[in-house]
């Protein structure tokens, strides 16, 4: 029978809880939701932990969003800070155990460095609240929407530019 | 070809970022912007870390020979890895190898160097080691290259040298300058005699303690002190019982080859001249010789050797070609008639051959799936009472036969077949 190491049982039990929690989180915030939700995001979430570098993490995580869409509405509750920490965690861990098969130790040094740049990550969560949060009660400006989705459309474009690489030789030594 | 490719993490994170903010602005709830935030955040660096140098990766192990149960290093080199972030190598799985790290599987920064990978070859033969796949991420592990397959060697991995000594001498030793007592009188150390002084004798072999008690001169006689060759028959038709490595339950195989190179170590030692025979499917064949290179020229052709029939020459009659004054040394689990026959030949003619018995105690026959045990276990039964037949039959004839149990393994029966080797006998030809 295959043997996990503990750092790879750590990190996919992380993999697995992130999407859950934040569908959960809901709860608190007013909307508890049914079962087969919870049960269906924590399918997907435990087909993401056994295998970390499947796109199931994506559809996990998508689904908790979208639960998080049709509940929210325009309220703006401080469980979202939740829901987001959950979903950074969870990806932070399914992206340090994709690092090598499940049987492989996870290495310190890689580990520590993830530590630090989720932690980083982390502060995005609440800074962004603050500041909708500051934003809301301003009047809302004329085509500040159409606004912003031309912006995540340029930013998809620009991104799909970045992800076509234009590898270079090595250097001849 | 390989190439850097997205990892499922940035697809992840790209997917989670755009599809929140189009939901928030599509639906105008700015709790999803806090979701999709951090992960548009991480989209955004991992893109602007995008790698466009293409690595050059190889492995290579340190050692192309070595004994078993010791270690090497696999050690991997990447070359134009300026993009290259953390590195993960996972070792091809060959049997009876051990790795540390424990899998050969490791991961690293690249920046706190490559992380090594030491192999430790846990059984004699010639496993290709240091075949491995391996993964470069670039930062903020975006982008992946590989895995790809590199490395892999074929390395001679030694038979251990069982721990073996003996005093015996050679039963009856025909060459030219060794350790072993000859019948021949010449300028040793061994007492042979004394006896009238002759013209001729040398001065400083006169007993003066005799001479003066008898009145005439008397000279010491010594023995002349030969090599011998030794011939080693390796029996490799078959593997019985199962190898556990260097650390577990050896095989008649593992006896087999471990003893041979125990003894060969030995005699090389004293300066006698070793030849290899296997009777196997490689015919590993090696002449008679002395000296360190020698020996290890006999260890790296016990590490080639091939278990099984092979081809039609193992059916037929075996042609060892001894020479005469040589000990043949045969090391088999005794369950192939060929080999009884080869021995019992030699016997006959007169040749000191010896048996040394290598099937383990508790060796249990390789059956394969949908046997049925009691019969397995039955058969079994009967080929090992044929098998003592076999050898009490071997005995018999003058061909002595002992298990394997270390040092002194031979002592007996080589000073009992020196001294059957003084007496007149009449041989078959």
């Amino acid at each position: 029978m295959t043997s996990y190491p503990t750092s790879q049982v750590v990190l996919r039990a992380a993999v697995l809880l992130g999407p859950v929690v934040a569908v959960l989180t809901t709860g608190p915030a007013g909307a508890w939701p049914p079962w087969w939700i919870v049960a269906g995001v924590g399918a997907l979430a435990a087909a993401a932990a056994a295998a970390p570098d499947s796109q199931m993490a994506t559809g996990a995580s998508l689904a908790a969003l979208v639960w998080w869409t049709i509940t929210l509405g325009d309220d703006l509750t401080g469980w979202v800070v939740v829901a987001a920490v959950a979903l950074v965690v969870g990806h932070v861990a399914g992206l340090l155990a994709s690092y090598g098969p499940g049987t492989m130790p996870v290495d310190p040094d890689l580990a520590r460095l993830w530590a630090r740049r989720g932690s980083l990550l982390l502060l995005v969560v609440p800074t962004a609240w603050a500041v909708t949060r500051l934003l809301r009660g301003d009047p809302e400006q004329p085509g500040i929407w159409v606004l912003g989705v031309a912006t995540v459309l340029a930013a998809t474009v620009l991104a799909t530019a970045a992800l076509t690489i234009h590898e270079r030789d090595g250097r001849t030594s | 070809m390989t190439a850097w490719r997205p990892t499922a993490a940035l697809g992840r994170a790209m997917a989670l970022g755009a599809v929140g903010l189009v939901l928030a602005l599509v639906t105008g709830s700015p709790g999803l912007v806090v979701i999709a935030a951090p992960f548009a955040v991480l989209s955004a660096i991992t893109l602007v870390h995008r790698p466009t140098l293409r690595p050059r990766v190889d492995s290579r192990v340190d050692h192309a020979s070595l004994p078993e149960g010791q270690g090497t290093t696999s050690r991997l080199t990447v070359a134009d890895g300026d993009d290259v972030e953390a590195v993960t190598r996972v070792a091809g799985r060959p049997p009876y190898v051990a790795f540390h790290p424990p899998g050969g599987q490791v991961s690293g920064l690249l920046a706190d160097g490559v992380p090594d990978v030491e192999i430790s070859p846990r059984r004699w033969g010639r496993p290709t080691l240091g075949e491995e796949s391996v993964a470069a991420y670039s930062r903020w592990a975006g982008f992946r290259f590989g895995p790809l397959r590199v490395g892999g060697r074929q390395v001679r991995v030694l038979p251990a040298t069982a721990p073996y000594d003996s005093r015996a001498e050679a039963p009856q030793p025909l060459g030219l300058v060794g350790a072993n007592r000859s019948r021949r009188p010449g300028s040793g150390t061994e007492l042979a005699g004394i006896r009238p002084f002759q013209a001729g004798d040398r001065l400083r072999r006169i007993n003066w303690r005799v001479s003066l008690r008898t009145g005439d001169l008397h000279v010491v006689t010594a023995r002349a002190e030969e090599d011998t060759g030794v011939l080693l028959v390796v029996d490799a038709l078959a593997d019985d019982g199962a190898s556990g490595g260097v650390d577990g339950a050896a095989s008649s195989l593992d006896l087999t080859v471990r003893a041979a190179s125990a003894i060969a170590e030995h005699h090389v030692r004293r300066g006698d001249r070793v030849a290899l025979r296997v009777v196997g499917r490689g015919h590993e064949q090696v002449g008679y010789g002395a000296g360190a290179r020698h020996l290890r020229r006999i260890r790296d052709e016990l590490a080639g050797v091939q278990v099984g029939t092979g081809d039609d020459r193992g059916s037929g009659a075996l042609q060892l070609g001894v020479t005469g004054g040589a000990v043949v040394v045969v090391l088999s689990p005794m369950l192939a008639e060929q080999v009884a026959t080869v021995a019992a030949t030699l016997t006959r003619r007169g040749v000191a051959v010896l048996v040394v018995d290598t099937l383990p105690p508790d060796a249990e026959p390789d059956a394969g799936e949908g046997t049925d045990p009691e019969l397995l276990a039955l058969a079994w039964r009967m080929r090992r009472i044929d098998r003592s037949v076999l050898l009490d039959r071997l005995a018999a004839l003058g061909c002595p036969v002992v298990a394997w149990r270390g040092p002194g393994t031979l002592d007996d029966v080589l000073r009992r077949l020196a001294r059957r080797a003084e007496l007149p006998r009449v041989v078959t030809r």
